[in-house]
């Protein structure tokens, strides 16, 4: 069915399902970081823009072929990553939190100010598309393609490694550290992989972004696009990759089905985080859930 | 020109300190960061620009009229909004984002323009040998001075404030010796809103007030009350006037490009190294 999309849907829809390909990646990412370590993270937003940038600077400035520069733009995302946060990684709860603020933060300032290397204020402009074997994937159908392997590929992945040894540290880690160390769980260097897990698919969103989008401003990473990557992870409940999923689909479109407020927009965007916390704090599939459990319990007592 | 520039920080440092201070009073009661702080900061300058433009006042009154209507919003904001938003912090730290998306559009839709702010706090300059300085600075300087007084003498010397440092201190046990624990956390965040709305009305006449003025702030005012320690309300103040220093003294002697990069790489590097803060006590869960 998803393969069929490109035939069926209108452009615009086929526009959106992009993006929600796109965002799946860092998105999943921080479930590595968030459901597993229980760490949140605000950074996303600032290294999903360092794969973006890497890919844009290499083949705009330095000629290099798009999908040549895939590798080194997830590298160098976790390089920063780890570099800027490998240390914070041992924060618990709210500190960790902040730390990734600051991290944003610096991210987004660099971006901004080093003029030299990242054309500041003025963005990117006229990054090439991904082309394999000389055929550039320059459409929204052709990219569709792209985006939805890339997607599909980093999902089957993400599950295998859930699945893996590592899966299971990262678990035991945010259930219970200390019981964690006692069974030989290495807590530093599984906090710290699960940190550069996160920002390699942070990193290979970001990628495919820049390659979409081919034109990016400092802004689009900002403490913006870092507060919607947790909004969506954290609506599609902890631990859950399909969730995740799910509510991408459903906060990215929200973009589209929110244009007729016209300029209240943002604030209706607002209140949808705020009551959807208020009301949804342990994510938006608990209301399937809750109602299967529900039905069971019914049929129990029948 | 250093004289000049320190004093200028310092100014600066105070906002921060002041709308620091309701991060800390939040962070204090409720282990929770309200992340809408710096959009109060900016709502609480457009409600000082709507009632100085509509009501002319001395400064004072301006000023205690912002600071009681927003102590209210406060308080409501707490009984029907964040009170709900206690689960976890994360979710509390989402839904005060959210609130401040609200905020910011909200006030977006009726002034969508930076607009000057009227000179309430006069637009003489005042000279110190070869600084010199704005008259509003000093006010924003004696304002934060006043406050931090008052607010130590309420947390010291009054049956309210002892019982907020009670609660802040163990909400199980205070509310078993009779101290209203509900009450307690709707005042906590009255008296936040009111120290960030506040700081809007004391920065407004050295600025263009815009509806995007509280991002940076708020961010780096979180900054300085993690740096000087979130739980410690001394520590809030230093940080924030710390920060304020060495931000101008870098803008001014290194880089003005990479002046907002300071506060953030001190809240990094202060995390790493002493998560608690300069005068912050708490031991926090570090493995």
């Amino acid at each position: 069915m998803l393969l069929a999309l490109p035939a069926l849907a209108p452009q615009y829809v086929l526009h959106i399902a992009n993006f929600v390909l796109i965002y799946t990646l860092p998105v999943i990412g921080l479930g590595f970081l968030t459901g597993f370590t229980g760490r949140v993270s605000l950074a996303q937003g600032a290294l999903f823009g360092t794969g973006a940038y890497t890919t844009a600077l290499l083949t705009t400035n330095f000629g290099w072929a798009p999908i040549a520069t895939l590798v080194p733009s997830v590298l160098v995302t976790v390089a920063i990553a780890v570099a800027l946060g490998g240390s914070a990684v041992r924060l618990a709860g709210l500190y960790f939190v902040m730390a990734t603020i600051g991290i944003q933060q610096i991210v987004w300032i660099v971006l901004m100010n080093w003029i030299d290397l990242t054309n500041g204020p003025q963005g990117v402009r006229s990054i090439p598309p991904v082309s394999l074997g000389g055929y550039a994937l320059e459409t929204t159908q052709q990219f569709y393609f792209l985006a939805l392997g890339f997607a599909v590929v980093s999902y089957v992945l993400a599950k295998r490694i859930i699945a893996s040894r590592l899966g299971l540290y990262l678990r035991a880690l945010s259930d219970d550290q200390l019981a964690a160390t006692s069974v030989a769980v290495e807590v530093g260097r599984a906090k710290v992989t699960a940190l550069a897990l996160s920002a390699a698919w942070a990193g290979a969103g970001g990628f495919l972004y820049a390659h979409y989008v081919r034109y990016i401003h400092p802004d689009m990473f900002g403490l913006e696009p870092s507060v919607l990557f947790l909004v969506m992870s954290m609506f599609g409940g902890y631990r859950s990759i399909e969730g995740m999923i799910l509510a991408t689909a459903v906060l990215e479109s929200a973009t589209e089905y929110l244009r007729p407020f016209g300029e209240f927009r943002m604030i209706v965007y607002g209140l949808i985080l705020l009551l959807g916390m208020m009301y949804f704090p342990k994510g938006i599939l608990v209301l399937i859930q809750r109602k299967r459990s529900a039905r069971a319990n019914t049929e129990g007592a029948a | 020109m250093f004289a000049q520039i320190v004093i200028g920080g310092f100014a600066t440092g105070c906002i921060y300190a002041v709308v620091g201070l309701g991060f800390t009073l939040v962070y204090r009661t409720l282990r929770m960061v309200n992340f809408a702080q710096g959009h109060v900061f900016m709502f609480g300058a457009f409600l000082g620009l709507v009632i100085a433009e509509r009501v002319p006042m001395p400064a004072p009154l301006l000023l205690l009229v912002v600071g009681a209507v927003a102590f209210v919003v406060g308080m409501v904001l707490e009984r029907v909004v964040f009170r709900r938003l206690y689960h976890n912090h994360e979710v509390f730290v989402v839904g005060s984002i959210g609130l401040g998306i609200v905020l910011m559009n909200s006030v977006r839709v009726f002034f969508p323009e930076p607009v000057p702010f009227p000179k309430v706090f006069g637009s003489n300059v005042v000279e110190f040998g070869t600084a010199r300085v704005q008259q509003a600075s000093l006010w924003v300087v004696g304002c934060t001075i006043a406050l931090v007084v008052l607010l130590h003498v309420m947390f010291t010397f009054t049956r309210t404030g002892r019982a907020l440092r009670a609660v802040a201190a163990d909400g199980e046990i205070a509310g078993a010796v009779g101290v209203n624990v509900n009450r307690a956390i709707g005042f906590t965040f009255g008296l936040s809103f009111a120290v960030a709305a506040i700081a809007g009305v004391l920065i407004g006449p050295l600025y263009f007030v815009s509806f995007d003025m509280g991002d940076m702030v708020g961010l780096k005012a979180f900054a300085a009350a993690v740096f000087g320690g979130i739980n410690s309300i001394p520590g809030t103040i230093l940080g924030g006037i710390v920060i304020g220093v060495l931000e101008n003294v870098a803008g001014g002697y290194i880089s003005s490009a990479y002046k907002d990069l300071v506060a953030f790489v001190i809240l990094l590097a202060m995390l790493v190294w002493r998560p608690t803060g300069l005068l912050g006590r708490e031991t926090p869960i570090k493995v």
